[in-house]
């Protein structure tokens, strides 16, 4: 009789394992598990760093309900709380994901603006070196520049934030060694006591025309303008190339630089190989004290010589001379009649300082 | 009752066989987590990120297959021990697959530091022979210190392979080549202008 119970007992166990039906993991269980990859794939471990910590703190816990449950004899088992868990985390997640593609859409936004103001710059650096012939430093870092730059809008575009932050700083350590390299070129120009003198320079032209009712000619290196004056009144304004370190003050031969001073008209050269030419006096006796001095100090090679044939020649203004001005032929062609030996050419740095501009870049000039 | 005696003693046998004799796998865990360590290590965080990820899951999948069966009475480590040897296997595999990974990376780097320098050379003799007259010498004068600049961030190149940032060695190279492009482009135009005149 007893064996015949406990048979029966076993069998209704064997029974009951094989039939009673435990009910199903939640659905969501699984769908939690593949909204976490997704979770990943955004980039919540990077851009939302401690509520996706949080996130998977609570997904361990509702984890390890479920691993509780799933341990206990399975017509025991009851999913309704793990089930209410899983939805509250998919809630979380879903609010996660959308945190996370905020923060890189924050991020592109700060990325993106911070690059626009660096490449501002570098176009406004850009702008004043086609002003300058001296730009290889200038230009050579601006190039470094714009490599990092073109990097860096490659990662903006690949969402690779991360890296994007030393990139920004690469870029404007590039630009500081342009802006260093410009102030450089320029800080004559951002000079007040400089610009005074220059300024007063060609006032003194400019009164000298009036009073003796005569033509003069200015020359403005920085702007890159050749004024025509007749009784102290402008006539007409033309546009000039210089050397290639043109907006340095010539010193000696060889230097490529031209030179500023009040010069005059020495010869009227019709048959020029640049076209037409006027041939000044430099070196003038400033000039000649200056070189003297220079090398006097020791600030250039003693068998350097002062150098000469500084003209206004015709062969365009896009071009690179060895220290005369250039300009158009046409401009030839109108300035050539209007003046004649003896007539006052006077050559100029700049009538307004660069300061302003340089302080817009971010460099102080004074 | 000298049978049932005999009964239970042959149950209490049983029960114990089933829910004492089954252990941890602690071997197949310790294995599991070494071959995803060594993964790690070779460079799947970098060269395989995603697969990484994926084998990181699946050992957390493993280990709550553990978990549950621990709290178990019958205890039963089968599947778990399966799914840890495939943990196992699979890190080992996506191990041997980083090296070439690798190698690819950084063959890719030095082709695209090669075809740099090619772009880099094109752009510096054309300019050594571009046209420097009229119009054009300015302009040659300015893309020459571009090209200068551009060969400075070139050196930057070997810098990033030699660190094993063969990504960003890439990058460098493609963009300097686009750069140094754009120049060859520029004085084969300044070329055609004077041509034309």
């Amino acid at each position: 009789m007893k064996t015949a119970l406990l048979v029966l007992s076993i069998s209704l166990c064997v029974f009951c394992a094989s039939t009673c039906q435990s009910p199903p993991v939640p659905p969501e269980v699984e769908k939690v598990k593949s909204q976490e990859n997704d979770i990943w794939r955004a980039g919540a471990p990077i851009y939302a760093a401690d509520d996706y910590a949080r996130y998977l703190g609570s997904l361990r816990l509702a984890k390890e309900k479920l691993i509780k449950q799933n341990a206990r004899l399975r017509w025991f088992r009851d999913y309704k709380e793990i089930r209410a868990d899983f939805i509250v985390i998919l809630a979380r997640g879903d609010a996660l994901i959308k945190e996370v593609q905020a923060e890189k859409r924050s991020q592109s936004q700060d990325f993106s603006k911070r690059l626009g103001r660096l490449e501002e710059r570098m176009g406004k650096i850009e702008a004043l070196t086609r002003l300058m012939n001296e730009h290889a430093p200038v230009r050579e870092s601006l190039a470094r520049a714009e490599v990092v730059s073109r990097e860096a809008q490659i990662l903006i575009k690949n969402e690779k934030y991360t890296q994007l932050a030393p990139k920004l700083d690469l870029i404007d350590g590039h630009i500081r060694q342009a802006e260093e390299a410009l102030f450089s070129i320029l800080a004559r120009y951002a000079d007040d006591n400089q610009v005074a003198r220059w300024r007063k320079l060609a006032d003194d032209t400019i009164s000298e025309s009036r009073r003796r009712g005569t033509t003069v000619v200015l020359v403005n290196k920085l702007a890159r303008t050749m004024t025509l004056l007749k009784k102290g009144k402008e006539v007409a304004v033309y546009g000039i190339g210089l050397g290639k370190y043109g907006l340095s003050d010539k010193l000696y031969a060889g230097d490529e630089a031209t030179p500023e001073g009040r010069y005059k008209i020495v010869k009227k050269n019709a048959g020029s190989r640049y076209y037409k030419a006027l041939l000044l006096d430099y070196p003038n006796e400033y000039d000649k004290r200056r070189f003297a001095l220079a090398k006097k100090k020791g600030l250039i090679p003693a068998r350097t010589a002062i150098g000469g044939l500084i003209e206004i020649h015709g062969g365009g203004n896009d071009s690179l001379t060895n220290g005369c001005v250039g300009v158009e032929n046409s401009v030839m062609d109108k300035i050539f009649p209007e003046v004649s030996v003896g007539t006052v050419v006077t050559i100029i740095g700049s009538l307004e300082s660069v300061d302003k501009i340089l302080a817009g870049l971010g460099i102080s000039g004074s | 009752m000298k049978k049932f005696s005999k009964f239970l003693i042959l149950g209490i046998f049983v029960v114990s066989l089933f829910s004492s004799c089954a252990k941890q796998p602690t071997q197949a865990i310790d294995a599991a987590k070494a071959a995803i360590e060594a993964a790690t290590k070779e460079g799947a965080t970098v060269y395989a990120a995603d697969e990484l990820k994926k084998l990181n899951d699946d050992l957390q999948a493993a280990m709550d297959e553990v978990s549950t069966q621990s709290k178990k009475f019958f205890k039963k480590f089968g599947t778990a021990k399966e799914m840890l040897a495939k943990v196992q296997t699979d890190a080992d595999a996506l191990k041997a697959t980083i090296p070439a990974k690798i190698e690819a990376a950084k063959n890719a780097a030095i082709q695209a530091q090669t075809e740099a320098l090619a772009a880099l050379d094109e752009a510096k003799a054309l300019l050594e022979k571009a046209p420097m007259g009229k119009g054009t010498k300015a302009d040659i004068m300015a893309m020459k210190a571009d090209l200068g600049g551009l060969e400075t961030s070139y050196a930057e190149i070997q810098a990033a392979i030699d660190g094993a940032d063969f990504f960003g060695a890439s990058a460098k190279a493609a963009t300097i080549k686009e750069k140094a492009t754009v120049i060859s482009d520029q004085v084969k135009a300044a070329i055609e202008k004077v041509k034309g005149r």
